[in-house]
């Protein structure tokens, strides 16, 4: 059995900065995104399990085959990838198409891992959506994962209640950001990264019509924060207003 | 000098300096999962680390009511200033774990 | 043993010696490793600004057409600053405006991603995010180093891990460290425009200007202030003595010195509407010749500021040049070493006596007493003074009738007066 784990580079978001009250994107780094680094050690520690290959799939720029590096360093074996500044952009229905698309060249497909949601838009919908167009059963908010020869169990961890599903395989799985701690690979294996196989494709190489984007993006700002402006008579008041708030005493 | 058209005199932007934490605050800092520099166990009143409150470009050196030296490593520059003016009998000093720290943009 | 064991030389940082070694033995088709703590090369790294070609452009013939090099200098600029005015000298030689330029403003994370980059396309492997925590030794010889955990085996290491050289030190390269040979630069990016740049400081096209500030910058202290233009944004900063910060009269953090100095009018009005970008420091070795410890051992060379290749003549503060033409030269010694599979310390030496036939030792040894005329508290609080007193009573036009010049200016230059600038100069000639 075979365990595909799902990833998507994402600039480091840390190092966007604000230039004229911009975000500004130049020079930043790509990275891979921190759920996404959950998602890939499930994978690992399932396989240490109950052996297969863990197995990259990822759509997105030239560069993706860069950062996908760190992800094979940390012990994936092989990677799918499509390769595509064209594809740099794409929205969530449309990456689960070519995701999906890239997940049936492989053999063998026991457990699909995404992340619950990308480090940098989160909508949370390629790895539902991907389970759809495979027919596969999905499970998301995923906090443990066991996979019990044809079927496997996952633990959904819900705010107030943990529930404990089971499904057969090949099933789809979502995982939360605190199911694990990621490794961390070592400078040889990351020199070993370079030489795992890698089959890459071309937007054109996958028989998929995309259909242009059918969500459009009005604008993306954070939200207004309108500074209060309230007149205190004494120190109690302060802090009772403060405490209203809910910056104090809680 | 000579002056181009340019030249302007000073405006709010620059009279009214960023504080030392909003400045820092423009710099890239990656968590370390452990402190880099600590002060060596029971050394906090030594007179040598008094030195660091003057030298740290970055403000972390502070003395308390005790008359003890206290260090927040957040924001750290890895300059190594500190250790050279303290010593290393009072500072415990590495680099940050591999990827953490601070990461210059412009440098 | 793991696949790290293939490899020739493993480098230890990813500075300016760190990458010019890199590039230089890969391009000779070394196997070549570069271990670098932060995210990509240069995340660590900071310049005051600049690099001076000259002496370094032969070794890399390829790399300067494509280097993301800022502005030319063709403006040097030296402030003298008392408490109230200052006194500016510019010099705008015809030199400094022809081409090959001799200097150029960098920013270093760009610069030495740049330089990872081209030491890549040569072979060489780079691992960042990666800490050298431990030095290998058999029989007194260095023999690789421990990363996360692993052991990493190797013919040679280059300790190019920067001027707190802990890897030197691990090797037992370097006598510990003293405060006096060291100083602290505190530096901050503003960000203008580049029309906004180029009109305030009246430069065409990529011209730039350097400009070096003595005297009330660091409160008299052995020191100074920076600024460099480069496209679009100032490199500002200030140089301390770390021993010399904690020393009366007055004792200013060094944070503070930073603020205040961006506060004098003659700075305020330069970076006026301008954004700073990042806050940035970093320890400069300024020992020179006396501070220097072993450069070669056993399996073992070192290089840059981590070999303390880095000086303070006054004017000009030098390091780079140092870096680059050190880690240069260590490859060579490496590539010399291969052929003869002899990575001895016997063999090594090779490395110093290369150092010593360049430019590098020849400078430190030419400044080998720069530092000590430097550290003149005159220098810094009554040259400034003078000067600015000198030029006050040459323009002040007062309401009644003006006092004859000479006169006026003769009193600052009493027997006694002269007789201290004489002891001045004096201490100053060996620079």
């Amino acid at each position: 059995m075979n365990i595909v784990v799902a990833m998507k580079q994402i600039p480091d978001l840390q190092q966007i900065r604000m230039r004229n009250r911009q975000p500004s994107l130049d020079g930043v780094p790509y990275a891979l995104g921190l759920i996404d680094k959950n998602a890939l050690e499930a994978g690992l520690q399932l396989k240490e399990q109950s052996g297969g290959k863990v197995i990259l799939v990822s759509v997105g720029n030239e560069e993706v085959e860069e950062t996908m590096k760190e992800a094979l360093a940390a012990g994936a074996d092989e990677a799918y990838l499509v390769l595509d500044d064209d594809l740099a952009d794409l929205e969530s229905s449309q990456t689960a198409v070519a995701l999906a698309e890239l997940i049936k060249k492989i053999d063998d497909v026991g457990v699909v891992i995404f992340g619950e949601g990308s480090g940098d838009n989160y909508s949370g919908q390629v790895g539902p959506r991907v389970a759809e167009i495979l027919g596969l059963p999905q499970v998301g908010c995923a906090s443990h994962i066991e996979v019990n020869g044809a079927t496997a169990r996952v633990t959904r961890s819900l705010e107030n209640a943990d529930e404990i599903l089971e499904a057969e395989l090949p099933m789809v799985v979502t995982v939360l950001g605190d199911i694990n701690e990621p490794r961390i690979p070592s400078v040889t294996q990351i020199l070993k990264a370079g030489k795992k196989p890698k089959q890459i494709f071309a937007g054109s190489d996958l028989e998929i019509g995309l259909a242009g984007r059918a969500v459009s993006t009005i604008s993306n700002l954070a939200p207004e924060n309108a500074r209060k402006r309230v007149a205190v008579g004494s120190v109690d008041e302060l802090i009772s207003v403060l405490r209203a708030e809910g910056f104090v005493g809680r | 000098m000579g002056h181009g058209p340019g030249y302007v005199e000073a405006d709010e932007d620059m009279s009214n300096p960023l504080g030392l934490k909003a400045k820092l605050g423009l710099d890239v800092f990656k968590h370390d999962k452990e402190p880099h520099i600590t002060i060596k166990a029971g050394m906090a009143g030594d007179q040598r680390l008094k030195k660091a409150i003057i030298v740290c470009p970055a403000g972390l050196y502070s003395e308390n009511a005790q008359g003890e030296v206290e260090l927040t490593i957040d924001g750290c520059l890895e300059c190594g200033t500190c250790l050279l003016a303290c010593g290393s009998e009072v500072l415990g000093w590495q680099y940050p774990n591999g990827g953490a720290g601070v990461q210059f943009r412009f440098g | 043993m793991s696949q790290a064991s293939t490899f020739d030389v493993i480098v230890v940082g990813a500075g300016l010696a760190g990458l010019a070694a890199a590039y230089t033995m890969a391009r000779e088709g070394l196997e070549v490793l570069v271990l670098e703590r932060g995210e990509y090369p240069g995340s660590k790294n900071v310049t005051g600004g600049r690099l001076y070609l000259n002496p370094i452009r032969d070794m890399f013939p390829d790399l300067w057409a494509k280097a993301p090099l800022e502005r030319h200098i063709a403006h040097e600029e030296v402030c003298l600053l008392d408490t109230e005015g200052a006194v500016t000298v510019r010099y705008d030689g015809a030199e400094l405006g022809t081409q090959p330029y001799q200097s150029y403003s960098i920013l270093r994370a760009k610069f030495d991603k740049w330089l990872g980059k081209q030491a890549e396309r040569q072979g060489a492997m780079i691992v960042t995010k990666s800490r050298v925590d431990e030095v290998l030794f058999e029989n007194g010889a260095v023999v690789g180093m421990r990363a996360g955990g692993e052991e990493l085996r190797t013919n040679v290491v280059i300790a190019a891990d920067g001027v707190l050289s802990f890897i030197a030190e691990k090797a037992g390269l370097r006598e510990p460290f003293k405060a006096h040979d060291f100083a602290v630069g505190l530096k901050e990016i503003i960000e203008l425009p580049r029309e906004t740049l180029e009109a305030r400081f009246n430069l065409q096209g990529d011209e730039g200007v350097a400009r070096l500030y003595m005297g009330d910058v660091t409160k008299g202290k052995f020191g100074g202030g920076f600024l460099y233009t480069n496209k679009e944004s100032i490199s500002l900063g200030i140089v301390a003595g770390i021993e010399a910060l904690n020393e009366a009269p007055s004792t200013i953090a060094a944070s503070q010195m930073l603020e205040e100095f961006k506060l004098r009018p003659e700075v305020a009005r330069l970076i006026a509407g301008g954004e700073t970008a990042e806050y940035s420091a970093h320890v400069i070795p300024e020992g020179g010749l006396h501070a220097f410890g072993k450069f070669f051992g056993s399996g073992i060379l070192v290089a840059g500021d981590a070999a303390g290749f880095s000086m303070n003549i006054g004017v000009t503060v030098r390091g780079m040049e140092y870096a680059l033409a050190s880690g240069y030269l260590a490859a060579q010694a490496v590539i010399r070493a291969k052929q003869k599979e002899d990575y001895s310390a016997a063999a090594l030496s090779e490395y110093e006596r290369l150092l010593k036939e360049s430019f590098v030792m020849k400078d430190f040894e030419n400044f080998k007493d720069s530092l000590h005329a430097l550290e003149n508290p005159r220098l810094f609080t009554y040259y400034p003074r003078l000067a600015g007193d000198v030029m006050r009573d040459l323009y002040e036009i007062p309401a009644g009738p003006k006092a004859r010049i000479f006169p006026t200016i003769r009193k600052y230059f009493s027997v006694g007066e002269l007789w201290g600038m004489g002891r001045d100069m004096w201490r100053l000639m060996k620079i």
